[in-house]
């Protein structure tokens, strides 16, 4: 999957509050253009799982929504398994699927198996496979007696292990997850991810998924990118994104007995012998040693800072548009 | 890594044979969602019986003060009125359900589902909500147009049954295409919800054959408002009015509507972008 320059503009009408604006409006209505995605471009490589991060309204769903052929771009270019997305050739919806965590598309009043039964018409799965895809899934989400049950009578974290079944019946080679894990509790956060590792494995599938949960990020993704006011920020190892904006790390020290530790850095938080310091990245080393040298240490550790701060320090360092 | 073995079907002639089997499946689907509100079948019996006992009271006041009706008789309109409710209960059992779910998905934005399938987006959206207990309707409209044709009775050929089937169906067609225009207009403005009282408000006067109306509102009641297609045309046939003419006209025109429906859609769904982009 290649992505060049891509580009959204939305026209979207404006009009000052009050029925004088209103009717104003009826007559001439003023448009004005909101970019939400400008000039993004990467390539993501069968088989990668790339966490798709940014702030609400930063152009992640728009983004999301044109590669799955939802939306035609102002400008720019994209190429998904060889195919341009918003054509939405039938070969290409075949091979991918969308799922928006808000936004659920199993019959409500009916068991899953049902509406299971549907999406493998749409695809026109031939039995053999569809039968052995259903039985898999089922397995791997543990969903099990659940599939009998009316859909309005699961919890919300079985209703979304049983929307991302009905997604991948068909076996995609790319996902596009949009918050797949909105609202589950933590449990079922760390079940959908570790099916979603699992899948990735089996298949070779390509996953692009967004997320709130930096949990989701750590565990899954290898490789973020970052998009902030509709352009790119940053596109690479989750590592580095945390040297490249976040130019400190956290120290965990405990000590036997209480010291003021003010003068080796930064205090973020203290008790009685435990202490968070704040330093730069490039004196971790010389503090640390400082430390074991001239203090009852009992114990030390040495965290990057975490990857909420990093992305909120991303974020910070761009002036809004 | 290889890619996934896949075979699907993807002969282009089977496109719409498929489409008609996830048609099937809906249909099933909404068979077994409205088995589990049997109480809705009796409140629907009832309204249909209410609404039909309304309309051959004034049926029979008008029949108090006179012979005829713009040219027809009591029984020739009892067959309208029988056909009138069974339009109703056919419409009421897919076109509107279809259509009131397509304007709440695009308002939910859940209709980027129907875009990320690898079917035909029109085919798909236009038979997937079925309700069944609105062919009470169709029954009750069966069996006063049967009442009708008996008291007529009238011996009609081979011919009239068929020109009934084929103009009733245009008819529907017709009347679908207009509700699809409509319900597409969502696209453009994503609140339509007035679409369903204003046609199911214009739809009381398909109750009378067309006929009876000024030339203005006949024409408008024909075709704008597809009534006199889908309704006295059908009607025609079965009272031995129908010409050739006439029935040629009825597909044709039915032919053109849907093409442009379809064009209509195709222009809709380019457009449309998503509730939350």
């Amino acid at each position: 999957m290649s992505v060049t320059d891509l580009r959204k503009v939305f026209e979207v009408p404006v009009r000052e509050a009050g029925l004088a604006a209103s009717i104003k409006s009826l007559v001439h209505r003023e448009h004005r253009d909101v970019v939400a995605v400008e000039d993004v471009t990467f390539s993501i490589a069968p088989g990668e799982i790339v966490g798709f991060l940014g702030p609400n309204g930063a152009g992640k769903t728009t983004t999301l929504k044109m590669l799955s052929g939802l939306l035609h771009p102002s400008d720019g270019t994209a190429r998904v398994l060889g195919h341009e997305p918003w054509k939405r050739e039938r070969d290409y919806l075949r091979r991918m699927t969308l799922l928006m965590g808000n936004r659920n598309q199993l019959q409500w009043d009916l068991p899953a198996l049902d509406s299971f039964e549907l999406t493998r018409a749409i695809y026109r799965l031939p039995e053999a496979m569809f039968t052995a895809q259903r039985d898999e899934l089922i397995e791997l989400l543990e969903l099990g007696p659940l599939v009998n049950k009316p859909v309005r009578n699961l919890s919300l974290g079985e209703r979304m292990k049983a929307e991302i079944a009905n997604s991948l019946l068909h076996r995609p080679e790319i996902l596009f997850l949009d918050e797949p894990t909105l609202g589950l509790d933590v449990t079922m956060q760390r079940r959908i991810r570790a099916f979603l590792a699992d899948y990735n494995r089996r298949y070779g599938a390509s996953i692009m998924l967004t997320t709130h949960y930096m949990a989701d990020v750590e565990a899954l993704c290898e490789r973020v990118i970052v998009i902030h006011h509709g352009s790119l920020l940053f596109d690479g190892p989750l590592s580095v994104l945390s040297q490249q904006f976040a130019g400190h790390k956290t120290l965990v020290v405990t000590l036997d007995e209480p010291a003021d530790l003010s003068n080796y850095g930064e205090v973020i938080e203290s008790s009685a012998t435990r202490t968070t310091l704040r330093i730069a990245r490039d004196q971790t080393a010389s503090v640390t040693a400082r430390l074991l040298s001239e203090l009852p240490v009992r114990d030390l550790t040495v965290e990057d800072p975490p990857i909420d701060d990093v992305i909120e320090l991303a974020f910070a360092s761009v002036k809004p548009a | 890594m290889s890619p996934p073995q896949r075979e699907f079907d993807t002969r282009t002639d089977r496109h719409l044979l498929g489409g008609l089997r996830i048609a099937w499946l809906h249909l099933r689907i909404g068979v077994m969602n409205e088995l589990q509100y049997r109480a809705n079948f009796v409140i629907q019996l009832i309204q249909s019986l209410v609404a039909i006992s309304t309309g051959l009271v004034v049926l029979a006041l008008i029949f108090d003060r006179t012979d005829q009706l713009g040219g027809w008789t009591r029984p020739e309109l009892l067959v309208v009125m029988g056909v009138f409710t069974l339009v109703g209960g056919l419409i009421g059992f897919v076109v509107e359900p279809n259509m009131g779910r397509v304007m709440g998905d695009i308002e939910r934005g859940t209709f980027d589902y129907v875009l990320t399938k690898p079917v035909d987006s029109q085919l798909l959206s236009s038979l997937r909500e079925f309700r069944i207990w609105r062919l009470t309707d169709a029954v009750v409209g069966l069996a006063v147009m049967i009442w009708g044709l008996a008291e007529l009775k009238a011996d009609f050929d081979a011919g009239e049954v068929a020109g009934f089937v084929i103009t009733l169906a245009a008819g529907m067609l017709l009347i679908y295409c207009l509700w699809l225009v409509l319900t597409a207009g969502a696209f453009w403005v994503v609140r339509m919800d007035m679409v369903q009282e204003l046609f199911t408000g214009l739809y009381r006067a398909g109750q009378y054959p067309v006929t009876v109306y000024p030339v203005w509102l006949r024409l408008m009641l024909t075709y704008l408002v597809p009534l006199g297609f889908a309704i006295t045309v059908p009607s025609e046939s079965l009272t031995g009015r129908l010409t050739l003419t006439r029935l040629v006209i009825t597909v044709a025109f039915m032919v053109v509507a849907f093409t442009a429906t379809r064009w209509f859609w195709r222009l809709g769904t380019r457009r449309y972008s998503g509730a939350s982009a």
